[in-house]
């Protein structure tokens, strides 16, 4: 029987994140369900991939390989969750599909943020930990690092990666349009949320220099000015620190605290330079006004939602040409992996032949007696015979490469020349 | 030949013009490297056109309004080519394109050939004057499309409505800081302007002042400035006002050419092109 290639798992398109996360296979226990893998009937390589978004089995495989063995097998295992509520989840995909596939996953074409960068890393780690324990061979090494590869070029050449999908990065993006470099910069950061805290953390990191951390209680300001290198100051005092910030983050619980007369007045004692607010507190810390103030920015929640949005969209018009570029992949991966049974077998007919040939011919001329010349000659007409009677066949079966009649026709090739099995 | 070339470089500055548009309005991201070279393309086509007419007539001469208009386009494309080079600002180009288009378009249409220099009017401040005047105003012209690009960004980011627009255009404090450096290039060569000019006109009439329409304009657009850079200095006067001030600077300084070009006033900066 033929080999083939499979995918079978469930990921965040097919299944809830109750049952996804019901589902995932902790890293140390990857190992020991390989190995149970491997010992189901027609499984020859396979490698296990398990993530937030995804529990996914690929596979190289001869023969059939019952569904119902993979799903106990790959997917359920002791996790104790039935067969009836996870077979309505789990898809399979076959051939030149399993390929797409998993370089759409590679490429970060199926992840629920388009074009995120941890799931290539996640595949490699556990690709490699699928290679130590030898489950995979020639075929699913091969598929595996042209996969990378795919990621790497869809990655840099289309700009699926290239528009921030955070509050936190669009929020840096945004301050790089107001200013020219965020070194030397002074941010304010009213309240301890944690998405306020991310977002410090990743203006510091884009170069800001001082943070100010105001909050109601000050002790827990201490802490986090502690940590990240800043200040803490008293919530009451912070309208006096207000001209010093360029960048204000507002998460505190408490309701509006900064109005646009105060900035206005900010912006003055500043001599005008620009100050970016950041409002990611609900119910809102800036009173949405100030806005209006020149030389002053707002952006609320739903206004960075929005970019955020915006930049999926554009992400997800970069993955179309994505998908293009996997689908060359897929088809120069497709017509490796069909010469690994197309090419034997076509060598296989032309031995068989010859050996007919070769010995026909030496029975032949032993029986009777010809100068060299003709005996060439008779030689010679029976290559040409044999390599006009195999024209149409090999001819036949290298443009059947790839395509659906291939598998029918190579079984039919072998079973009409008596030619076994290529590979043994 | 001198026209052969000033139309080559217009055809140069309106496909730059084109580029532009398609890349910063459209996204266009073939586009993107287009327009900075055919703007580059264009001054080089043109400067030869200018060189010919020098070698040809043996000076540098701007006389006449299809020269000057010419002569500004060509200057404009410099300056912005300085520009491009110290802060890559390249975007600006998306303003100085069809700016440069239309008025090398105009000089193209109104193109009379060389025409003779009033002997009383030559002597050696002209080619000083001209020139100065000339390259003060390339460099507010530099500054009005700083600005525009300023006003641009500044509406995308206050609207929300941000978009890709918002990626392909610089900071606003980057566009402020050039537009600054442009008014702090273009306020002396103006200041100079206005005293070769009345060093020429002292040499060969014996009056620094004449009061013609011309000069009343540079007054004023030198006290514009002036106060410009003054707020500037003392009240930390930038962005959003300070470009709208600009802008406000670069068309008085188009309608006062235009006026005095254009309108049958007599006077020693264009005998009128209605007249």
């Amino acid at each position: 029987m033929a080999r083939g290639l499979l995918v079978y798992g469930i990921n965040h398109h097919s299944a809830p994140v109750e049952l996804r996360e019901r589902l995932n296979v902790p890293e140390e226990a990857l190992a020991q369900r390989l190995v149970e893998l491997l010992e189901v009937p027609g499984v020859e390589e396979a490698v296990l991939l398990s993530t937030c978004n995804r529990v996914e089995m690929i596979a190289c495989c001869s023969g059939d390989v019952s569904r119902g063995e993979l799903l106990h097998k790959a997917l359920l295992a002791d996790s104790g969750v039935t067969p009836e509520l996870a077979e309505p989840h789990a898809y399979q995909h076959m051939g030149r599909e399993a390929v797409r596939h998993l370089f759409r996953v590679a490429s970060s074409l199926d992840s629920l943020v388009v074009g995120e960068p941890q799931i290539l890393g996640q595949m490699k780690d556990q690709y490699l930990l699928s290679h130590g324990h030898s489950s995979t061979g020639v075929v699913l090494n091969r598929l595996f690092h042209k996969s990378f590869s795919v990621a790497k070029r869809v990655r840099s050449e289309t700009g699926i990666a290239s528009k921030s999908v955070s509050v936190a990065s669009v929020a840096v993006d945004l301050a790089g349009k107001i200013f020219e470099n965020l070194e030397g910069r002074t941010a304010l950061l009213l309240g301890l949320g944690e998405i306020g805290e991310v977002t410090a953390r990743q203006l510091l990191s884009a170069g800001v220099e001082r943070l100010l951390v105001a909050n109601r209680t000050l002790e827990t300001a201490l802490e986090l000015a502690r940590e990240l290198d800043g200040t803490a100051l008293p919530l009451e005092r912070m309208a006096g620190y207000l001209p010093l910030a360029d960048l204000v983050v507002g998460c505190s619980g408490g309701g509006q605290l900064v109005m646009a007369a105060e900035v206005s007045a900010a912006l003055k004692e500043r001599r005008h330079q620009p100050m970016f607010f950041i409002d990611l507190a609900v119910p809102r810390n800036f009173d949405p006004t100030i806005n209006n103030v020149d030389g002053a920015y707002l952006y609320d929640v739903d206004d960075l939602a929005s970019v955020i949005n915006e930049n999926k969209g554009s992400r997800r018009r970069e993955a179309t040409e994505g998908e293009v570029m996997v689908e060359q992949e897929v088809d120069s991966f497709w017509q490796w992996f069909e010469g690994l049974e197309l090419v034997p077998t076509i060598v296989a007919l032309r031995e068989s032949v010859e050996v007919i040939r070769t010995t026909e011919l030496m029975r032949t001329l032993d029986k009777i007696s010809l100068d060299e010349e003709s005996r060439e000659r008779v030689d010679q007409m029976t290559r040409s015979m044999m390599s006009k009677l195999l024209h149409l066949p090999t001819s036949v079966l290298k443009e059947a490469g790839g395509s659906n009649e291939e598998t029918g026709l190579l079984s039919a090739t072998k079973r009409l020349f008596g030619l076994g099995d290529p590979e043994k | 030949m001198e026209l052969a070339f000033l139309q080559l470089a217009a055809t140069a500055y309106l496909v730059s013009a084109l580029a532009f548009g398609a890349h910063v309005l459209w996204s266009v991201k073939r586009a993107a490297s287009v327009g900075p070279l055919l703007l580059g393309l264009g001054f080089l086509v043109h400067g030869l056109s200018i060189a010919w007419r020098t070698v040809d007539s043996g000076f540098v001469t701007v006389v006449g309004f299809a020269e000057g208009l010419s002569f500004f386009a060509w200057l404009v494309a410099g300056a912005w080519l300085v520009a491009q080079r110290r802060y890559s600002l390249s975007v600006i180009g998306a303003v100085v394109s069809p700016l440069a288009f239309a008025l090398t378009l105009a000089a193209v249409i109104l193109f009379t050939g060389t025409r003779a220099v009033p002997a009383e009017l030559m002597g050696p401040w002209l080619p000083v004057h001209v020139s100065l005047a000339f390259l003060g105003n390339a460099v507010f012209a530099l500054a009005f499309a700083v600005s525009v690009i300023y006003l641009v960004q500044e509406n995308a980011l206050k609207s929300h409505s941000a978009g890709s627009l918002l990626n392909r255009l610089p900071s606003l404090e980057q566009l402020d800081r050039v537009n600054f450096t442009c008014l702090a290039w273009g306020f002396p060569l103006l200041t100079l302007g206005i005293m070769t000019g009345g060093l020429w006109a002292a040499a060969y009439s014996g009056q620094f002042w004449s009061g013609e329409p011309r000069e009343i304009f540079s007054i004023v657009l030198w006290v514009l400035y002036a106060g410009l850079l003054q707020l500037r200095f003392t009240r930390g006067l930038r962005g959003r006002r300070a470009s709208l001030a600009t802008m406000l600077g670069f068309a008085i300084l188009v309608l006062a050419y235009l006026a005095v070009n254009v309108l049958p006033v007599a006077g020693r900066h264009g005998g009128g092109v209605l007249s």
